[in-house]
């Protein structure tokens, strides 16, 4: 009938005009992401200067073993003999005794070098993240010991998980041409 | 179910169907076993492993009160590499078997698909009347469904909005976060009181006791570790602190009956070389806390500042250093607002490494630091009203500084003093009183601005001054008490002598005014009260039968002293 | 003391090491004599190429190409259901889940209304691409692409048909969490989406206990109600729903003329297959005018109503962004309601900041939580309504048909039909009459 045929082409044409609006929409989304886009990729990151190593790292990553991992900046290191980073707050003695590491993997690596002056590196194999080094360094040492997220391991995720538990808000976007925010020694804090 | 058709029979018989139905098979095979090995694993990463730390960590704690115990010490070790070596092997072995379980999984999902896929059953549709009637019925349906749905949702907006939120538009809340002067002078918070002063706000003390024979004494408690710090009040609660060469530690004594209620251990720094030692004068647990009413706070020779709650909790610690002081650190804390003030000089006056911080008390950071060009000091920093404004005043060799307590800023300073300055100053009679060691008392008009030497000095008393005690004063007459004995009246207004007088005894305890009453406590223990006026007039001598160092504190009919092992309390049962 | 004593004290002071000022090094680093040098640390392994990035978008689009052949030509439920399995494993388990079309809403969100905030392209591509094929062939995104929509489809086992009147309700949650979804990014509070996927964390074989419990129930409850996430809770889903409607081409039952046998009726596992519709009894008609005019007169209210109810929850809804939960937990301790601190307060104070700046900035979220919140409750009371509108009006249709909203193009229908086994049927002798 007229009627029906009048409806039919007055739905098809509210639908057509409906699609043509929905596309332009897409469009527009299409246009704002161009234009706000980003044409290097980002990562997270750990700012060591804001990170106060409550440990959230080792927990809150998704992955089993978390991404984050201990890094040592030799310059600013004080390479003493009682490390506040690598020995519990009473050591028995200073040695490596496991009853004296702060470390709950062991991924410390204390090395003699001269008197009084001994190495400390991390084994990144063992390290878990739990940031418990960098709490010791960072309240009674120089802070040479920070947590760094690495990118063989971290997933990238759209929403990082330990980034929305940090206390700090100490996790940022970088560049990932430029992935790691290192600590330096005349930014020594 | 219906009986088997021919139809179905063939289709079993399919050999490509029998294929998908025994991979099928294998794959919940395997899915079960990963699983089972999956929560296997998960048992030990979840039960064995912690409980493992646990006793490893009991060790740990035990081999730090046998530190010769080898056997020991071996079996915390291997255990420890037990712990690191299933810890890692455990991680390993979850992502495998993880991996088979997907694997197993996608197996079991695929084959099984294919194997329903070609044993699917034709539809049999229902017999249906009415489909109008059915549509017009699940469109309502649908509709209550709906409405169901935004009951749902609107509930829980409901329970939502019961939530509570935190309003930090709103200026006054539940109480401030610390006590006001008014509240702090009721109470004794610090050193010798409100202001340093050693002015009990309460007239009602005992004036006879004695120690030996037990009357008098309400109760005596055993302070566990040693200290000669004095004793700290706040309503029903009494602080002190007590170390020795191994531990720090704050103590809680309930005011009424004398109960330990809780003692906090203080982490301490350990020094860059060798063992901290100090002076057996001094000792290890020489300042005098502070409370700002919510928190009591404790600084300890070795340079490590702690906070604890009223409960007893450890708010935060703080390591400033090992100082620079020749006596050893002594000087005690006072607290402005919910600020920790603490005095810390320290080295020759021209290395630069004497402080004074402000911490903030909530969390132990650094409010403000302001940098002393001043030599090391044993004086006790005092917050006083000057017309209604805040002073924070410190005396050290040789300036009296006077600083604005809510941000550091200096207000003026004089230089008047010199020596190693031990006693701290006073503020009576509109005036600032400090003592320059041996040689003189100075007084000090604290209405200035910037230097002031040559123009706020009101006068000096040159007649010779204490070295230890501080000086107390009712406004009219100062009294100034030596090590050995020499007690000097003098007047505020003019700073002359009014008497001397030989108590014959040793202080170490400073003087204070309760009334119209001296209270001296000397090395012995005794107490010798005393008219405050223009001549001596002793009205007691009260006996203690222990040595004190510790200045008495005062609150509504009692007095708590510190002996060299226990806290008296005097005074009468309610 | 004595004079004597004092000296002694003074000498052994000397001996006591002294630490430098705080806020410079604590241990000045040390002079080696003995040619010591720093060790060469391994160099620190680079980020994930950007190239793999332009690949995955690449791999995006070819999927769909691919998907909509087989959905619309092909017509064939293996052949999609393999693209399934395939997408599943690339976009699942090889890339993890991450990052995905729903979890893109966000990113987009966040463009529109954070200038600072730069979007990855990549995101942008995913957001857009399937919705423009969407637009053009129907939902051959869920049908055959999506990971999260393969993992349910692949455990689904023994199907149960859900009450058409159970899933207008639920499909309010769907809603409801695109609308926070987009305020919360909106307002750089949270990811939502990302942080309650179900399923990310069987991808990533890890994660934390909770999102495994919810994934894990949400693949037993869909071992046999089909698809429940993309049914009854995807944001993205709202929108694919909507455009599949004005698709060009859509999924058919069968594209020949339908016979009404109907042996399609129980077909569709996800209760997408809509019968033809009947005449109403008389008095309905009139009924169900008056309902539709009652329905059209309460969209309104409910629009307001729940913009009121979204405005008044702007507190609770602040609470999702960190800043404000660290504003409330300072004031809480700034005030002395609670006298112990946490690594938020501790942190917060580290920074130096003043407080007051802090209050501020969490006033300000509270604001714009404001206006959002009071949006987000007017969308999702105009959702209602507007289901309750369009449950009034009268559908007409004369066959068979697959819900152009609800159809997620899986191809399960075809083999039900009759007439498309005689098509097929045809076609092959056609391809043998050839050779």
């Amino acid at each position: 009938m007229a009627n029906d045929k009048e409806d039919i082409t007055r739905r098809k044409f509210l639908r057509e005009g409906l699609w043509g609006a929905c596309l332009t929409g897409v469009g527009t989304a299409a246009g704002l992401t161009v234009a706000r886009n980003n044409r290097d990729n980002t990562v997270w990151q750990i700012d060591p200067y804001k990170c106060i190593g409550c440990g959230n790292c080792a927990t809150y990553c998704v992955l089993e073993r978390s991404a984050v991992k201990c890094v040592q900046a030799y310059a600013i290191c004080g390479y003493c003999d009682l490390c506040t980073g690598y020995l519990v707050p009473e050591p028995k003695a200073l040695d490596t005794g496991a009853e004296n590491e702060l470390c709950p993997t062991g991924a410390i690596k204390r090395t003699y070098v001269e008197d009084p002056y001994y190495e400390y590196t991390i084994d990144e194999t063992l390290c878990n993240g739990c940031g418990k080094c960098v709490k010791g360094c960072l309240a009674f040492g120089n802070g040479s010991l920070f947590l760094q997220v690495r990118h063989d391991r971290c997933k990238n995720c759209n929403e990082c998980s330990i980034a929305a538990a940090c206390p700090s808000r100490a996790y940022t976007r970088v560049p990932a041409g430029q992935p790691y925010l290192l600590k330096r020694v005349d930014l020594a804090k | 179910m219906t009986q088997k058709t021919e139809q179905d029979s063939t289709r079993e018989m399919n050999p490509r169907y029998q294929a998908a139905r025994t991979t099928a098979i294998v794959g919940a095979v395997f899915l079960a076993l990963f699983t089972v090995l999956l929560v296997i694993n998960l048992i030990g990463s979840g039960v064995i492993g912690p409980r493992r730390e646990n006793k490893v960590a009991a060790m740990k704690v035990q081999i730090q009160k046998e530190p010769t115990n080898q056997e020991l010490l071996s079996e915390i070790r291997q255990l420890d590499l037990k712990i690191r070596r299933d810890r890692t092997w455990r991680l390993d072995f979850a992502r495998k078997a993880a991996f088979m379980l997907l694997g197993s999984v996608l197996l079991l999902t695929v084959a099984g698909k294919l194997a329903r896929d070609m044993t699917r059953e034709p539809p049999r549709p229902q017999r249906v009347m009415e489909r109008g009637e059915m549509q017009i019925r699940e469109a309502k349906q649908a509709r209550r469904a709906v409405a169901g749905g935004l009951g749902i949702l609107a509930l829980g907006m409901l329970l939502l909005g019961l939530t509570r939120w935190v309003d930090f538009g709103r200026a006054e809340d539940t109480g401030p976060a610390y006590a006001s002067m008014e509240e702090k002078r009721e109470q004794w918070h610090r050193f010798r009181g409100p202001g340093g002063a050693g002015i009990s706000a309460y007239t009602n003390i005992p004036t006879q006791w004695d120690g030996k024979k037990g009357e008098g004494i309400l109760w005596k408690a055993k302070v566990p570790l040693p200290g000669k710090n004095s004793p700290v009040l706040w309503k029903d609660r009494v602080f002190l602190s007590g170390a020795d060469p191994n531990a720090r530690q704050v103590y809680c004594f309930d005011a009424r009956s004398g109960r330990l209620l809780w003692k906090g251990d203080v982490p301490v720094t350990p020094p860059r070389e060798g063992k901290f030692e100090i002076m057996e004068d001094t000792g290890y647990a020489a300042s005098t806390l502070a409370t700002d009413g919510r928190r009591v706070c404790a600084i300890f020779p070795t340079g490590d500042v702690a906070a604890f709650d009223f409960t007893g909790r450890r708010l935060w610690h703080k390591s400033l250093g090992i100082p620079d002081s020749a006596y050893g650190y002594a000087s005690s804390l006072e607290t402005y607002e919910k600020l920790v003030l603490i005095q810390y000089d320290q080295g020759d006056g021209k290395d630069g490494k004497s402080r004074f911080y402000a911490l903030d008390g909530v969390s132990g950071q650094i409010a403000w630091e302001a940098k002393r060009p001043l030599p090391g000091s044993w004086t006790s920093p005092i917050v006083i009203d000057v017309a209604g404004r805040p002073q924070l005043i410190t005396v050290a060799n040789p300036l009296v500084v006077s600083y604005n307590p809510a941000n550091g800023t200096e207000l003026w300073r004089a230089e008047c003093v010199a020596g190693d300055m031990a006693p701290s100053a006073i503020y009576a009679g509109d005036l600032v009183l400090a003592i320059e060691p041996y040689s003189k008392l100075v007084a000090v008009k604290p209405t200035g601005q910037g230097d002031v030497t040559k123009t706020h000095v009101a006068w000096k008393m040159e007649d010779g001054a204490p070295d230890i005690c501080s000086p107390v004063s009712d406004g009219t007459y100062v009294y100034l008490l030596g090590s050995e004995g020499l007690l000097m009246c003098c007047n505020v207004a003019d700073g002359k002598k009014v008497y001397e007088q030989e108590l014959k005894a040793d202080f170490r305890a400073s003087p204070s005014i309760v009334g119209d009453k001296l209270y001296l406590l000397d090395l012995k223990g005794t107490m010798h009260i005393a008219r405050v006026g223009p001549e001596y007039k002793e009205l007691g001598k009260c006996e203690l039968g222990e040595e004190c160092y510790a200045s008495p504190a005062f609150a509504d009919g009692r007095i708590y002293i510190r002996g060299a092992e226990n806290l008296y309390c005097i005074g009468q049962a309610p | 003391m004595t004079r004597f004593a004092r000296i002694l004290t003074f000498t052994m002071a000397l001996l006591v090491p002294c630490l430098s000022a705080v806020g410079e090094l604590r241990f000045p680093p040390p002079e080696f004599e003995s040619g010591y040098q720093f060790p060469q640390a391994a160099p620190l392994p680079t980020a994930r190429s950007a190239l793999y990035e332009y690949l995955d978008s690449a791999v995006l689009v070819a999927a769909l190409l691919l998907a909509s052949y087989l959905i619309l030509r092909r017509r064939s439920r293996r052949a999609i259901f393999g693209l399934m399995i395939l997408t599943l494993l690339y976009f699942g388990f090889w890339r993890d889940g991450c990052i995905c079309p729903i979890g893109a809403i966000q990113n987009v969100t966040l463009t529109a209304f954070d200038s600072s905030y730069a979007i990855p392209i990549t995101a942008g591509l995913f957001f857009m691409v399937p919705l423009v094929f969407t637009l053009f062939w129907g939902r051959v995104f869920c049908g055959a692409v999506c990971p999260l929509g393969a993992i349910q489809d692949a455990v689904l086992i023994r199907p149960v048909k859900v009450p058409r009147w159970l899933e207008s309700g639920l499909r309010l949650m769907a809603y409801t969490y695109l609308g926070a979804a987009v305020l919360f990014a909106a307002t750089g509070s949270a990811f939502i989406i990302c942080r309650y996927d179900p399923f990310v964390a069987f991808f990533r074989l890890s994660g934390n206990w909770n999102i495994l419990i919810l994934g894990a129930s949400l693949l037993l409850i869909g071992l046999f109600v089909g698809r429940p996430y993309c049914r009854f809770l995807c944001p993205y889903g709202v929108m694919l729903r909507h455009l599949s409607r004005l698709s060009r081409r859509r999924v058919t039952i069968t594209p020949d003329e339908c016979i009404k046998c109907r042996l399609c009726e129980d077909a569709c596992p996800f209760g997408a297959i809509r019968e033809p519709t009947e005449d109403w009894p008389e008095g309905e008609y009139k009924i169900a005018k008056r309902r539709l005019a009652l329905f059209l007169v309460l969209l309104p209210v409910l629009v307001a109503a729940g913009g009121w109810a979204g405005y008044s929850l702007k507190e609770r809804l602040a609470r999702v962004h960190p800043r404000v939960r660290t504003a409330e937990r300072m004031y809480l301790e700034e005030s002395g309601q609670i006298t112990e601190t946490t690594n938020v307060s501790n942190a917060f104070r580290a920074t130096g900041q003043a407080s007051e700046v802090l209050y501020k900035d969490a006033a300000e979220i509270r604001h714009r939580l404001a206006v959002g919140g009071a949006l987000l409750g007017a969308f999702v009371g105009f959702v209602v309504g507007g289901k309750l509108v369009a449950l009034s009006v009268r559908r007409r249709r004369a066959e068979y048909e697959a819900d152009p909203a609800g159809c997620f193009a899986c191809g399960r229908c075809y083999t039900y039909c009759p007439k498309e086994h005689e098509r097929r049927k045809k076609s092959r002798e056609a391809a043998a009459g050839y050779r």
